[in-house]
């Protein structure tokens, strides 16, 4: 039997007035669940008016009120530490992880039963099948295992593959790239930033990493894989096809995924999800090639419903046909294009700064700050604080600088945090709308962010 | 067997949706499983939920059982 290039043939080619019928199927069982089992879920709802019975067509999804992350945040504080989301009891939870929070050092946290994490891990399967992997791979993880989701499904999916898993936790960029090179890795997973991170340590240690053994780059955690000179530089310097993916711990897995024939967008996994693209002012649909903010309906992650999540990204859908592959499932051009709000990524890693804000101001010592995105290197983003601290006192002023640094990458899952104490008065004041952000970030980032030096 | 959306389902899939709700069945009803009876046959239904909800069996949820 000749293998499938689909992970789910049936959905994937399935004509587009069937998978609207699916999703119409799921979005009622959905709406059912999460009015019987979420109260929080079903006050909205009844509110809106909306019951499963009521929906009659995907147009009356746009009756369901959208679902914002400060209300998940302010949900989760009245009731620490879910929030009246859970559909089943925390007891039936195998999984925890969480993302850094719009604000202050609350982070954005969920669970996941057995069922749920093996749905996270299948979501994946649809992204490296359809790029190519199989089980005849050997994939290295560069990617710290810890509570932040990241990769995790990632791992689980290329098990259930039944590929070679190299768990490249903890360790330096040095022995992740021997590891890749010895245990002749054919598929490599990272953000786009430490995927040249690597390349560049790999050139100092002599290593030809485009003659080397690995075919494929499956990347993640910033919206640089699909960024064209990005993306070139990455393939260029591995030897390898690099795929981008996009996910969010608010649904535990990715949605979308570039697919083998790499048609510069990633495919929605419309057969676990109902994406909408509105604009952002105003909520109201926009159509095929136009750019506005995707809305997400999750039909896979039963123990925390999500209905109609702003996600604050911005894209452009195109239609399944822009893509030769032969899916039916719609695409993202470009993948994520950028942001609705403030919200920046760091390696992988969402800062907002008001969250970063909220933590400085919690050491009262400090006057004025500023937070600056820089590369290093033209390859590495860092972020620093820079602070300005009255006190000549120089052991106190290094405490508050420690403490802040500390405070801040207990806040960002461990994301690394220079603090700098500048000069008093140095910094700029503001009267009105304070911009205390400075990004001075080349080549990676949205497309909008970037600022390409000659 | 027919999905909800009408398919039939081959022989091999209908294999699978039976194994599944074999094991959901026990699950719910046995309450002489060892551990390891009862762990790997979690395991086990929660990787063939995929399997038939990816067949449009509309599985729904198994946190009552502990999946």
């Amino acid at each position: 039997m000749k293998e499938s290039p689909y992970w789910n043939p049936r959905h994937e080619t399935m004509p587009r007035d069937q998978i609207e019928a699916l999703q119409l199927r799921k979005l009622k069982n959905l709406v059912g669940w999460a009015e019987a089992k979420v109260p929080w879920q079903a006050k909205r709802l009844k509110a809106a008016g909306v019951s499963p019975d009521s929906i009659k067509s995907l147009k009356d999804l746009r009756r369901i009120p959208m679902m914002t992350r400060d209300e998940w945040m302010q949900a989760q504080l009245e009731r620490p530490p879910y929030g009246p989301l859970l559909a089943a009891p925390e007891e039936a939870a195998i999984r925890y992880h969480l993302t850094s929070g719009t604000t202050g050092r609350i982070p954005l946290q969920v669970l996941d039963s057995m069922k749920d994490w093996e749905w996270i891990a299948e979501m994946w399967c649809y992204g490296f099948w359809g790029f190519g992997v199989r089980p005849a791979d050997v994939v290295f993880f560069a990617f710290s295992y810890g509570t932040f989701v990241g990769f995790w499904g990632a791992h689980y999916a290329s098990e259930k593959i039944g590929c070679l898993v190299l768990p490249g936790g903890n360790m330096t960029t040095e022995a992740r790239v021997k590891q890749i090179m010895t245990m002749k890795a054919t598929v490599v997973c990272s953000t786009p930033t430490y995927a040249l991170r690597m390349a560049q340590e790999a050139k100092t240690m002599g290593v030809d990493l485009a003659a080397g053994p690995v075919k494929r780059l499956i990347l993640s955690g910033e919206p640089a894989g699909s960024i064209p000179a990005t993306k070139r530089l990455i393939q260029d310097e591995w030897g390898a096809k690099a795929a981008d993916t996009a996910g969010m711990t608010e649904v535990g897995t990715i949605m979308i995924f570039e697919c083998a024939n790499q048609p510069g967008g990633t495919h929605i996994i419309e057969d676990h999800y109902i994406e909408e693209v509105v604009d952002p002012e105003t909520g109201e649909p926009v159509g095929y090639g136009e750019l506005g903010e995707r809305l997400i309906t999750s039909f896979g992650r039963g123990f925390i419903p999500v209905l109609r999540y702003r996600t604050r990204d911005l894209v452009v859908r195109v239609p399944a046909n822009s893509c030769s592959c032969g899916r039916t499932f719609d695409l993202y051009e470009g993948g994520i294009q950028g942001r609705v709000d403030d919200m920046k990524l760091v390696r992988g890693t969402n800062v907002y700064p008001r969250a970063v804000e909220s933590i400085v101001r919690e050491f009262k010592e400090i006057d004025e700050f500023r937070i600056h995105l820089y590369t290093v290197q033209g390859r590495q983003d860092e972020i620093e604080v820079l602070v300005e601290i009255p006190s000549n006192d120089g052991a106190e002023c290094d405490r508050i600088c420690a403490a802040l640094a500390k405070g801040l990458a207990e806040a960002h899952e461990g994301l690394r945090f220079g603090v700098q104490k500048v000069e008093s008065g140095s910094l700029p004041r503001f009267e009105l709308k304070a911009k205390r952000l400075q990004d001075d970030r080349i080549v990676i980032g949205t497309a909008g962010e970037r600022r390409v030096t000659a | 067997m027919k999905n909800t959306m009408g398919v039939e389902l081959s022989s091999s899939e209908r294999t699978l949706v039976e194994c599944y709700q074999s094991l959901v069945r026990l699950l719910k009803e046995s309450q002489e499983l060892a551990p390891f009876e009862r762990r790997n046959a979690l395991k086990a239904v929660a990787a063939l939920w995929q399997v038939v909800n990816g067949l449009d069996l509309d599985p729904g949820n198994l946190y009552d059982i502990g999946a």
